[in-house]
């Protein structure tokens, strides 16, 4: 079999036990990998309404068939559970060289389950995996327990761990890989760390050989030529990486700021990306096999280390009326090095603020208090003080003082850089996304302001349904191959099968990617309905939804999402009240679900 | 500046001398260049397709700019250029498939432009290669064919460039339409401009 080992690695903590095991073919069909087959593992093995953070929750590293390919961006990997701030599926994938090593050690994946009964880490190589003694490590933050899994495992090694907020179990925790990559949404860390799992080190070195070499090789010889002539991943990211849209979105009118009361930033000049490659920029870092190179490699007077990324800028920045930029990347540093989501910390520290002035809380804190971040960030990731209530996130920490209006959440899942009255695409994006506020699952940003694969009016919600869905598809199989999003702004579907194609040998058309894309949405949605979700939940803050943006270029726009869901519930071929059909998951080969 | 934008981009697209999608024009003003955006439809712009960005500096807008623009930034760089116009016209494309030069054979043509070069490259989209080569013929030449790819032309004005294109196009109909015909040309002036 090419594209995949067909090898999985099951450690069960609790018993200490690892095993391999070798899945049908037929999964991987279905599913691809990635996401795909996390889900449809966390399906199959997570029995409903399990609690997040207890032992019945499983943790599924996996791999895509592209993975560790010579396909761009394929060193990336997912890690999916049930999540601890949604209570929905929730996958996470991240870059660096973590997956491409484990596909590379001979195995698509990892599943962890049970709970160990001290902390312990897992080694995996070509030879097998083990679990080892993690109780000096625990404690540590990412970069030291990085260094010394690596000092203790030798060279060739790659870790991904949690830092302590995952410890403390602070839902907004993230994985860390490769020292400064994330797995950054949905608390993830906190399900590893509530199954004391410190961290996941893998060495390989395999040869990922791909069915039809030469096919692969011309096809990607057409797929760098896009690459390279398009200005955004040819030019834009690579020079400025991600913050290059902090000034292009905020003069579009849809880069919020202080909570979401403004869809513009006065000062966004000065942490624009323009800004950031001249005043704190040290070099480019890219991924396994990412001729982009969006990673940036900074420098602050006291301080050093990877990022901000836009999202990044955006929440420890205007979302809490924070313009110094050294700052924000010092912020967005510890955060790394805590193991917490820049997204979900910004944004619930700035839903505090917002509170603070309206008097729902009696705390010292108001936008602008640029030098709360880092005390804030420390309080967070250890549980202490007022950072043990924001450590849930802004759902639970508003609901707590009556001000759940000042949540901008979707499903539990903070929203990310991206004002939705101004991109009325991307608001049905944020609403009906699986794993709630996430601007990745339909990027509905391609279409409505860079123009892939052409402009499309982002006031208009006319033909935004169908779109959308369109993408949450395609995405999901991008997610599934696995590949950066980025590819997606220079290269079409078209380029995906047929890389599919080359490296398993099995014939892939776009439309089948599109099939399996709607396959892992749709059981995606199965999952959160048998969690109790349903239509209810596919909404936006009030905010969103009723105040009419004050000023700039969205002027007067709200989210007009009603009509937008009724037809996207219609096109998606499931009823009023946004479950699947039978018909339409028969059609996807779901009806044993 | 839109309406001169987006009445030669019209006028591009309904003479046959770019596809719904093809083609881009900029200005250059000073430090600055105006590039329409990447995928816009030259015969329908509207004023959000002009975008701003540097010189030679990148910007965020970059991320909106045409496909060509580091050809357009390097021809404004190398050479007196303030406008550009690209275009695909189907005659001069396909001639160019055939000839390393066009020479033309009409009396206009002749006056207008004496000789149009024809350079290949493996890579024709948003080439490095192309931005590196290409202003060397266009400091000789109005206009130049990029093989199998299309005319980059250059001039004071946006309606100047788009003159040499509108041109070329005719230049290249004429010769297509004398070798259909099978008969022997009487006027053999334009050997001379062989070495034009």
């Amino acid at each position: 079999m090419y594209g995949w080992t067909g090898k999985i690695l099951r450690a069960n903590l609790t018993n200490q036990k690892v095993s391999i095991e070798y899945p049908e073919p037929d999964g991987y069909h279905k599913f691809l990998g990635g996401r795909g087959l996390g889900c449809n593992l966390l399906w199959r093995e997570v029995t409903p309404e399990t609690d997040p953070l207890s032992p019945g929750n499983k943790l599924i590293f996996m791999t895509g068939p592209l993975t560790g390919t010579k396909v761009p961006t394929s060193g990336r990997f997912t890690v999916t559970a049930k999540s601890p701030l949604t209570g929905t599926v929730f996958d996470s994938n991240s870059g660096g060289i973590w997956g491409a090593r484990l596909k590379k050690a001979g195995y698509d994946g990892l599943i962890v389950e049970g709970k160990a009964e001290k902390p312990v880490y897992i080694v995996i190589n070509e030879t097998g995996a083990v679990v080892k003694d993690a109780g000096e490590l625990w404690g540590c933050n990412v970069p030291d327990t990085t260094k010394a899994v690596l000092a203790a495992e030798g060279t060739g090694y790659s870790v991904a761990c949690i830092g302590p907020a995952g410890e403390n179990l602070a839902r907004i925790s993230c994985i860390m890989n490769d020292n400064t990559r994330a797995l950054g949404r949905g608390g993830l860390g906190a399900v590893m760390g509530s199954k004391l799992l410190k961290a996941v080190a893998v060495k390989g070195s395999k040869n990922i050989k791909a069915a039809e070499e030469e096919k692969l090789k011309f096809v990607l010889y057409e797929t760098n030529k896009w690459l390279k002539a398009n200005p955004i991943t040819s030019q834009g990211l690579p020079e400025f990486g991600t913050p290059v849209l902090v000034n292009l979105f905020n003069e579009c009118g849809v880069f919020p700021s202080y909570n979401f009361q403004e869809s513009q930033f006065s000062e966004a000049e000065e942490i624009s990306g323009e800004v950031m490659a001249e005043k704190i920029t040290v070099r480019k870092k890219g991924c396994y096999g990412c001729p982009v190179k969006c990673t940036r490699v900074t420098r602050t007077a006291r301080d050093e280390g990877e990022g901000p990324e836009y999202e990044s800028i955006w929440a420890l920045g205007p979302q809490c009326g924070v313009s110094d930029l050294e700052a924000i990347a010092e912020a967005n540093y510890l955060c790394n090095r805590l193991g917490l989501d820049t997204i979900s910390v910004g944004s619930t520290i700035g839903c505090a603020m917002e509170m603070a002035a309206n008097g729902l809380i009696d705390w010292d804190l108001k936008f602008g208090d640029t030098g709360k971040l880092r005390p804030l960030i420390e309080d967070i990731a250890y549980r202490r003080g007022v950072g043990a209530e924001l450590a849930d996130g802004s759902r639970s920490f508003a609901a707590k003082y009556g001000g759940e209006q000042y949540a901008m959440q979707v499903k539990g899942l903070e929203l990310p850089a991206y004002d939705p009255r101004g991109l009325q695409g991307m608001g049905l994006g944020f609403a009906t996304s699986n794993r709630g506020g996430c601007h990745l699952r339909a990027y509905m940003v391609g279409p409505e302001i860079l123009g892939v694969p052409k402009m499309v009016d982002r006031f208009s919600i006319h033909g935004k349904a169908g779109l959308t869905i369109f993408y949450q598809n395609l995405n999901a199989a991008m997610d599934a191959l696995i590949i950066c999003r980025f590819i997606g702004l220079a290269v079409a579907e078209e380029y995906f099968a047929r890389l599919l194609t080359a490296v398993t040998g099995e014939e892939f058309q776009p439309q089948d990617l599109h099939v399996i894309g709607e396959r892992i949405w749709n059981l995606e949605r199965l999952y959160n309905i048998r969690e109790g979700f349903s239509g209810q939940e596919d909404t936006l803050p009030g905010r969103l939804l009723k105040e009419p943006v004050k000023s700039g270029p969205s002027k007067g726009h709200v989210v007009q999402l009603d009509p937008m869901l009724t037809d996207y519930y219609r096109f998606r071929g499931w009823d009023s009240r946004g479950i699947p059909t039978a018909e339409k998951l028969s059609e996807l080969g779901l009806e044993v679900m | 500046m839109y309406r001169e934008f987006s009445q030669i981009g019209r006028d591009l697209f309904i003479q046959g001398l770019n596809s719904s999608h093809s083609g881009n024009m900029s200005i250059r003003l000073g430090d600055r260049i105006v590039i329409t955006r990447r995928g816009s439809m030259l015969g329908n712009l509207k004023e959000t397709d002009l975008i701003e960005t540097g010189l030679s500096k990148n910007d965020s807008r970059i991320t909106l700019a045409s496909t060509e623009i580091g050809v357009h930034r390097s021809i404004f760089k190398n050479t007196s250029a303030l406008a550009i116009v690209h275009a695909h016209p189907v005659y001069a494309t396909a001639l160019s498939l055939l000839e390393d030069e066009i020479i033309p054979i009409d009396s206009e043509g002749q006056y207008m432009l004496h000789r149009i070069p024809v350079i290949g490259f493996e890579h024709t989209v948003g080439s490095e290669e192309v931005a590196r080569i290409l202003p060397e013929y266009l400091k000789e030449y109005k206009i130049v064919m990029v093989r199998g790819h299309g005319s980059f032309a250059v001039g004071q004005l946006i309606e100047e460039a788009y003159q040499w294109t509108s041109s070329l196009e005719n230049i290249c109909k004429i010769i297509y339409l004398t070798r259909t015909l099978n008969g022997e040309i009487k006027d053999r002036k334009s050997d001379q401009y062989n070495k034009w």
